[in-house]
């Protein structure tokens, strides 16, 4: 305890030294908690969980995958045809739509677009990724949403980005006009609610009524003429399986199905479908997690290297005295790497809290869009990666001159005193 | 090696040599030096700059360790132990009084003079008597929570005196410890020393160049070119 306390009390010695290689410390320590928080959250998107296990149905061969929606209706069954045939636990289906509040092609701009996709308001709580983490109070809000959407065909939820961007409130009316692939179906819409903070932030949701009656009318206001998009409307189908034994058969009965031919569909697990459309940033995640990381930690390194050598050429005599007293080169080196470590937990178990409180409440996350993915979080795991990442660096950058400090030679020290 | 008489001297230093290199050449600080210094002995070095005696002093405190020779104190001969042992050695058996006090200016009066006793394995209650009766010693019992920069010179050498007797040492060596002081302040650390010396019967080895703390030793001896050349027997003490 003592020692601990001559290690705390060292630390106040310069404390404009310390303060500032604090300072340095938090920065670093900030940063690499945010690009881990980012990465966990995307490995934790890209790696199948035993507890949520999805299948994922697209088009085989081509990308934006565009089925007939009259494949819903049996691929949500698993294909299955024969009483052995496996089915699954539930299913969603994902429609993709394009639109913009302005009516005036000349105006219309990325702050105008809106991206909705229309599902069964029924599976929104039971299928979409991360429902399962919402707060009791953000699952009750949902259940009030869904519980309006399903009265309200013409109910739109949106994403809280998108509603500050339109400058909208709930409650209000909103107009969207196809762009692209999409022109000519046009919606209104009474705004529902807003999806809880987080992953959905740039997503709006429809019913899948409305979006395919629309579709379905859109002949008779077009002189007969299908949409071009009347039956290829259905992007993805999301299967929920019991485990991985069950998505083989599904998978098998689905890929082997003569429902499926033209086009064919694939059948992969949701994973390794986010991971397939996040190859898109490989680069730009392997410039994250190999060099934006290891520079922040060989940086924090060096910088807390730099301020403890500096610590420690200064107490050369301090060290000697040490030394006289009895102290042995091994509480020696305890003495400067406690010192360099109990700055780097501290401020880094500081730092990281206090990013967790920032970012997760006050911000409600942080914006960086990314695939699907929009906002991220700090978990509470970051604070332990703050910790971490303190520890680790501080020692690295207090070893060479703890070994510097052991080796002070006693009479060398007091011969160049006198 | 053998081992030194059951009631011989409490420091024995026999046919000591101590070099250093400086790239290809040898420097020769001790030649060859003998010296006995007995339990409860004041014993005074002086010389003049360079004639080995701080040297001299930092072998016998286990700082550093001779070229040739061997250093015996009480039974253990230091001459032959690593620095862990060396250091192990030096909590318990030296108190070291240096000229410029070399407190730890982060910690208090108290906290410099406990700084030795958290190597015992003490129980806090055990070093807080044996701290505040070092400073009751040395007259700074109503300086406990001050730091260094608040305390005069001698007040800070009495520090470092209560800091060297702390742990009862057999040994107390002390290194022009009234160097940095004025004629006053000296003359009272001088009085302290040889205060311990009388109530506590320690045996102290004094390096200095102040002829007014030679004369408060039993015995004075001169080094010069690393040999002791004189023995000048000093006035008796106070």
């Amino acid at each position: 305890m003592k020692f601990l306390v001559l290690v705390a009390k060292n630390l106040r010695r310069n404390p404009l030294r310390t303060v500032l290689t604090a300072l340095g410390t938090m920065m670093l320590v900030m940063v690499v908690t945010l690009v881990w928080s980012v990465l966990w959250f995307l490995d934790q998107a890209t790696t199948q969980r035993s507890e949520n296990f999805k299948a994922i149905v697209t088009e085989r061969w081509s990308i934006p995958s565009r089925m007939p929606y009259s494949y819903a209706a049996t691929l949500r069954e698993g294909a299955a045809r024969a009483p052995g045939d496996v089915r699954p636990l539930d299913w969603m289906t994902w429609q993709f739509y394009v639109g913009t509040v302005e009516p005036s092609p000349q105006k219309i701009s990325l702050d105008n677009m809106v991206f909705v996709v229309a599902i069964d308001p029924d599976k929104a709580l039971t299928m979409l990724e991360g429902m399962d983490l919402l707060t009791p109070e953000q699952h009750r809000e949902m259940e009030q949403i869904v519980a309006k959407a399903k009265v309200n065909k013409q109910g739109i939820v949106m994403g809280r980005t998108q509603m500050a961007r339109l400058n909208k409130r709930v409650g209000e009316r909103i107009n969207l006009y196809g762009l692209s692939n999409f022109k000519g179906l046009d919606f209104e819409f009474e705004i529902l609610g807003q999806f809880p903070p987080g992953r959905y932030d740039g997503l709006s949701a429809m019913h899948v009524d409305y979006f395919n009656s629309q579709m379905d009318a859109y002949p008779s206001r077009h002189g007969g003429r299908k949409h071009p998009l009347a039956d290829r409307s259905l992007n993805i189908v999301w299967l929920k399986v019991p485990d991985d034994q069950a998505f083989n058969h599904i998978a098998a009965q689905i890929e082997s199905s003569p429902l499926y031919t033209s086009p064919p569909v694939k059948v992969e697990t949701l994973s390794s479908g986010v991971g397939t459309f996040m190859e898109a940033f490989r680069d730009l995640l392997w410039g994250l997690r190999w060099v934006l990381t290891p520079a922040c930690l060989v940086t924090l390194s060096l910088v807390i290297a730099t301020a403890i050598s500096i610590s420690v050429r200064e107490r050369q005599l301090e060290f000697a005295v040490l030394k006289v007293l009895g102290f042995r080169p091994g509480q020696i080196v305890l003495l400067v790497v406690g010192e360099a470590l109990l700055l780097g937990v501290s401020v880094g178990v500081a730092t990281a809290a206090g990013l967790f409180v920032l970012v997760n409440w006050y911000l409600e996350g942080i914006r960086f869009p990314i695939g699907f993915f929009d906002v991220f979080f700090v978990p509470p795991m970051g604070v332990a990666v703050g910790a971490a990442v303190g520890a680790l660096t501080s020692l690295a950058g207090s070893l060479v001159p703890a070994w510097t400090a052991r080796n002070v030679k006693v009479a060398d020290v007091f011969a160049k005193v006198a | 090696m053998s081992s030194p008489p059951a009631d011989g001297p409490l420091v024995r230093v026999r046919d000591v040599h101590k070099f250093y290199r400086r790239g290809s050449e040898r420097i020769d600080v001790l030649n060859g030096l003998t010296l006995d210094v007995a339990e409860g002995e004041f014993l005074g070095l002086m010389g003049p700059s360079g004639s080995g005696k701080t040297t001299l002093l930092n072998l016998i405190a286990g700082l550093d360790t001779p070229s040739q020779g061997q250093i015996w104190v009480g039974d253990q001969l230091i001459s032959a132990m690593s620095e862990a042992q060396l250091a192990r050695w030096r909590t318990r058996h030296i108190g070291f009084i240096f000229q410029f006090y070399h407190l730890l200016p982060v910690l208090s009066a108290y906290e410099n003079v406990e700084l030795p006793l958290l190597l015992l394995g003490l129980s806090a209650a055990q070093r807080r008597q044996q701290v505040l009766n070092a400073l009751e010693l040395v007259g700074l019992s109503d300086r406990l929570r001050h730091r260094p920069g608040q305390l005069s010179g001698g007040q800070q050498q009495r520090v470092g005196i209560a800091r060297a007797i702390v742990t009862d040492p057999t040994l107390i060596v002390a290194d022009e410890p009234t160097g940095d002081l004025d004629a006053r302040s000296a003359e009272e650390i001088l009085d302290l020393l040889c205060e311990i010396r009388a109530t506590l019967g320690k045996t102290i080895l004094l390096v200095t160049h102040d002829p007014r703390a030679a004369v408060r030793a039993d015995r004075l001896l001169h080094l010069d070119k690393g040999l002791l050349v004189e023995h000048a027997p000093a006035s008796s003490p106070p």
